[in-house]
């Protein structure tokens, strides 16, 4: 493994999920890996699988809802599309994400004193 | 909400779980696909790419493992491998795996059977009739008196008023609930026949559609101009009339009187009322034709009509009731009596009147918690085998521990087994429940006319599986847990079997519960039982055999009174004269009949407060000859006295004579009847009988003449009073061809009546006494049988070393005994304070009769001690050689 690759934090893949749907609309899971690839500039060390992980608890959650369609090279895939409380838990979360963000950076700013 | 919807989730998951899964390796598939392609095109090899592809995917095992657990329950493959399993281990046991079925589906088959009657009477609502959840019922009460006697049904002028005034309901009708008897007279005979009279708008609101022709509507039953017309009910129309097509437009003679049959009611609708199967309906507004009392529809204190209602729209119960007691407030000013208030209350409409549901309900209550506890020690049987079974089988429970299968598996194998013998109990307690709800129907007196449909539907299905679940539930927990608590280590290192009594702590407090809880229904049941032995025993103060008698209604053909005493002199002697006939006489009713006129005795007029309370019988001459009552003193009324409009000469009883004249003669002394305006004279004493109920404490009783049109015929044979009721009935058209008696019987059937409600708790209570014992027995016989079974080795090995086989005896019987004693003890002492509660049903014993209690606590010690010795003799008869070399 590349030592200079990060693993996903926990609890993160999903808000990352969430927001590409809700910034690209429908995606099936490998458009939502690629988006995820590309994004990160390949600094994320991403086990793709993962995605599928985090797809179906959103799922369960009521978040994102899944339908069958055709993809751009004419295959059958799964495409998912984040719902009306997936929105709004997109907001809280990045709120959420926004606030602890900001404490690490101030915490991380703190200079060496005496 | 989250976790609802997860759960939710979980369940849909289960339902749609195949698509599901292969959806979802098609998708990883897919991907992999993708990645696999993008490395080609990157100008991998394709062993490189496929690698790459993986690695970046991860592992796919772990990912579709997760995605399994994270959405069904459980796989059905799974349940249906454990129901296979259970199917398996249930069946290498049959003895007790039948054992436990047959205790559990007797228990469970008698607790339907009493809800097949609970269902019947208060929870079915009426057959054949549209819409039946917005149908209500309305009754009267009386604020001031309390129980059941506080409620009246209406009066056809109040009835009127809340019809024509009601806002909150579609309509309200009105019937009465009593019903009507009427003589059918065709091709010169008379038959008696049920109606009932209804409102003309009963039909169409309950949504009746006539079979044939039409039903009444409200232009039939106009009081102006009332039409003589009928509606006959689909038993009659087929048994009667053979279903003749044509029946509509005939006419019908009922009382004299030409109705004409204007259809036939579908089959299944036998109206509101519980017991009642009438044969035909008629409008109220004919009701003086069957009723002859031509001010009925008139009187506002003739309380006749039972009430029901239809609510409109979605049907607020609350907005009626509200209403209603607005328009009882109304009624009650605008007339001004001074009679009571009586408010409105009203019931959903059930085939049981909304006043009287609590009675049944208490009474079905009572004997469904009687049949609870013998589930309950059905439970414990099966809990006791099962737990016996559980340790025999912990080896097995170890071995497939150490193979991997998680606590939680073996905990649901053995619940699964545990809900299986449920399920199969459950379904033979169904069949046993049919079977017995029909015997009971059968207990039930020939000579009350009362019909009532007991079907098996559904909500006796669902009770039963309700019942049978928890049962399953309640009796499996206990095996389950233990047979999932194994340490396999420990198990499958020890080569010892001895599944040491101690360690069964659960097991011996089920025992001594199982014992307890029998010891109370025994007590119970035999208390009972002992006290309906007293009451069939209870002298009625008649005699009980060679009589016959048969009820009498002349008043329906609209005789004038000359003639109605004309056709009662003329049947007495026609009946006089029949082979083996001592005696013939006449009464308004009998006594212990449903029947009953009260009135107040006094030693001057007028009767003031202190006047005494008595019950008052109308007789005719030879009516205490006839009947076996003795007289005492004086003599019997003569005919003048008999026919005499007033009581110039009344015979009372010893009750009434002692506190009247406590130290005189009472003959020959002026009596002071409540209701009459002249005194009477005492010219008999007659001795003390039951004049109500059997059980009651004496009361205070006047024999006095003048019959009312409908009379009792009562008549003393010498012979076999079974031969004599085709005679009787046959006498009655040879006076008059149009006539008909009804209720033609012996002493014997009539009897029945006043018995029917110990009879029937006494047949109850003893089979539920002979469960509760038989299981028991089985209980303790297979726990001991089982430890003996167990302890062979260990039992082997004593005889060995020594032991004789009188020790082996006293060690095995004393463990049993010891159970089975501290179980009487706990029973006897719980029985001792449950047995008050029945103190009131009893009659003639009291409720902690030390006879019974020992009677019960020495019938149980000696079933418990055979329990206990015949798997004692077996361990007795171990051969030490084979049982160490079984090892």
């Amino acid at each position: 493994m590349e030592d200079n690759k990060s693993e996903v934090l926990q609890g993160t893949l999903d808000l990352m999920v969430l927001k590409t749907l809700f910034a690209l609309g429908p995606l099936h899971g490998f458009g939502i890996a690629r988006r995820i690839e590309q994004v990160s500039d390949g600094v994320l060390n991403l086990n793709e699988g993962t995605v599928y992980t985090a797809l179906l608890r959103l799922r369960q959650q009521g978040w994102i809802v899944s339908k069958w369609g055709t993809s751009e090279n004419n295959r059958r895939a799964r495409y998912y599309s984040i719902t009306r409380l997936g929105a709004k838990q997109l907001e809280r979360e990045t709120e959420n994400w926004e606030r602890v963000a900001g404490v690490i950076e101030r915490v991380l700013k703190l200079q060496r004193q005496g | 909400m989250g976790n609802l919807r997860r759960v939710w989730s979980r369940v849909k998951g289960q339902a749609s779980q195949g698509r599901e899964d292969e959806a979802f390796d098609e998708e990883i598939r897919e991907h992999i696909a993708l990645l696999e392609e993008r490395c080609i095109e990157q100008g991998m090899s394709a062993r490189e790419a496929a690698r790459t592809a993986r690695r970046q995917f991860g592992n796919v095992t772990a990912l579709k493992e997760r995605q399994r657990a994270q959405r069904g329950i459980l796989s059905p493959g799974e349940w249906w491998r454990d129901v296979r399993f259970g199917m398996r281990m249930l069946a290498k046991r049959p003895l007790s795996s039948a054992a436990v079925v047959l205790a559990l589906a007797l228990g469970i088959g008698m607790n339907a059977a009493v809800f097949t009657f609970v269902n019947a009477l208060l929870l079915r609502p009426p057959q054949g009739v549209n819409a039946a959840n917005k149908l209500i019922e309305v009754w009267l009460h009386n604020p001031k008196s309390g129980g059941a006697q506080g409620y009246l049904p209406f009066s056809y002028p109040d009835f009127a008023y809340y019809r024509d005034h009601t806002r909150s309901l579609e309509g309200l009708m009105g019937f009465d609930g009593d019903g009507t008897n009427a003589i059918w007279n065709h091709k010169g005979t008379g038959e008696i026949l049920h109606g009932q009279l209804v409102s003309g708008n009963l039909f169409p609101l309950l949504g009746v559609n006539a079979l044939a022709g039409r039903t009444l509507t409200a232009d039939d039953d106009n009081l102006g101009n009332p039409r003589q017309v009928t509606v006959l009910s689909y038993r009659f129309w087929k048994q009667k009339l053979g279903g003749d097509p044509g029946a509509v437009g005939k006419t019908l003679m009922l009382d004299g009187a030409a109705f004409t049959v204007v259809g036939v009611a579908p089959a299944g609708f036998t109206g509101l009322m519980v017991g009642m199967d009438p044969d035909f309906w008629v409008p109220l507004a004919v009701q003086d034709r069957f009723t002859h009392d031509q001010g009925r529809m008139k009187d506002r204190n003739a309380y006749w009509l039972t009430v029901a209602g239809k609510m409109r729209g979605t049907g607020d119960r609350k907005r009626v009731q509200a209403e209603i007691q607005v328009l009882a407030q109304q009624v009650y000013l605008a007339n001004s009596s001074k009679a009571d208030f009586l408010d409105g209350i009203v019931y959903p409409l059930t085939l049981v009147p909304g006043p009287f549901r609590g009675y049944v309900g208490a009474f079905t209550g009572g004997l469904l918690a009687v049949f609870a506890l013998v589930l309950l020690i059905a439970c414990t049987d099966a809990a006791s085998l099962l737990l016996a079974r559980a340790t025999a089988r912990a080896r097995e429970m170890a071995t497939r521990a150490a193979l991997g299968a998680g606590r939680a598996r073996l905990f649901r194998q053995m619940l699964v087994e545990s809900l299986m013998l449920a399920a199969i109990a459950g379904a033979a307690g169904v069949a046993i429940a049919w079977a017995t709800s029909r015997l009971l129907m059968q207990l039930k007196p020939a000579n009350i006319p009362v019909t009532l449909a007991i079907p098996l539907d559904w909500r006796v299905v669902l009770f039963a599986a309700v019942i049978s679940a928890a049962t399953g539930v309640a009796f499996g927990l206990a095996p389950a847990l233990r047979a999932s608590a194994v340490e396999p280590a420990r198990m499958l290192n020890e080569e010892s079997q001895t599944a040491g009594w101690k360690k069964s702590r659960i097991r011996d407090v089920l025992l001594v519960a199982q014992m307890a809880t029998c010891v109370v229904l025994l007590v119970g049941a035999t208390l009972c039982v002992r006290s309906l032995m007293r009451a069939n025993a209870i002298d009625p103060g008649f005699e009980t055999s060679h009589i016959v008698v048969a009820t009498l209604d002349p008043g329906s053909l609209g005789y004038p009174p000359r003639r109605m005493n004309d056709f009662y002199t003329r049947l007495a002697e026609r009946v006089q004269h029949l082979p083996g006939v001592t005696s013939v006489s006449y009464a308004s009713y009998l006594p212990l009949g449903t029947s009953s006129n009260r009135d107040t005795a006094g030693r001057q007029m007028p009767n003031g407060p202190n006047a005494i309370r008595v019950n008052g019988f109308r007789v005719a001459p030879g009516f205490f000859r006839t009947m076996g009552i003795p007289l005492l003193r004086g003599r019997d009324l003569t005919e003048e006295e008999a026919d005499s409009a007033t009581p110039d000469a009344v015979v009372i009883n010893q009750t009434l004579a002692r506190k009247l004249w406590p130290s005189e003669d009472p003959v020959g002394k002026s009596l002071a009847l409540g209701s009459e305006r002249t005194m009477s004279e005492v010219v008999g004493v007659v001795r003390d009988g039951k004049y109500r109920t059997l059980g009651e404490a004496p009361l205070a009783v006047v024999f006095r003449g003048e019959l009312p049109p409908v009379r009792t015929l009562v008549v003393r044979t010498a012979g076999d009073s079974r031969t004599l009721l085709d005679e009787v009935q046959r006498e009655v058209p040879a006076v008059d061809p149009l006539m008909a008696a009804t209720q033609v019987q012996t002493i014997e059937d009539y009897m029945a009546l006043p018995l029917f409600p110990a009879r029937t708790m006494g047949w109850l209570l003893g089979v539920s006494g002979i469960l509760a014992v038989m299981m028991t027995a089985i209980g303790l016989f297979g726990v001991i049988a089982y430890v003996v079974s167990q302890r062979t080795h260990e039992i082997g090995v004593r005889m060995a070393l020594g032991a004789r086989q009188s020790d082996v005896l006293k060690m095995v019987m004393g463990q049993g005994m010891r159970l089975t004693a501290i179980g009487l003890g706990i029973g006897l002492c719980a029985a001792f304070a449950a047995s008050r509660l029945l103190a009131p049903l009893l009659y003639g014993i009291g409720a902690s009769d030390p006879a019974t209690m020992t009677a019960v606590a020495a019938g149980l010690a000696a079933i418990a001690l055979t329990a206990c010795y015949l798997p004692a003799r077996r361990a007795m008869r171990v051969d030490p050689s084979v049982a160490l070399r079984c090892e």
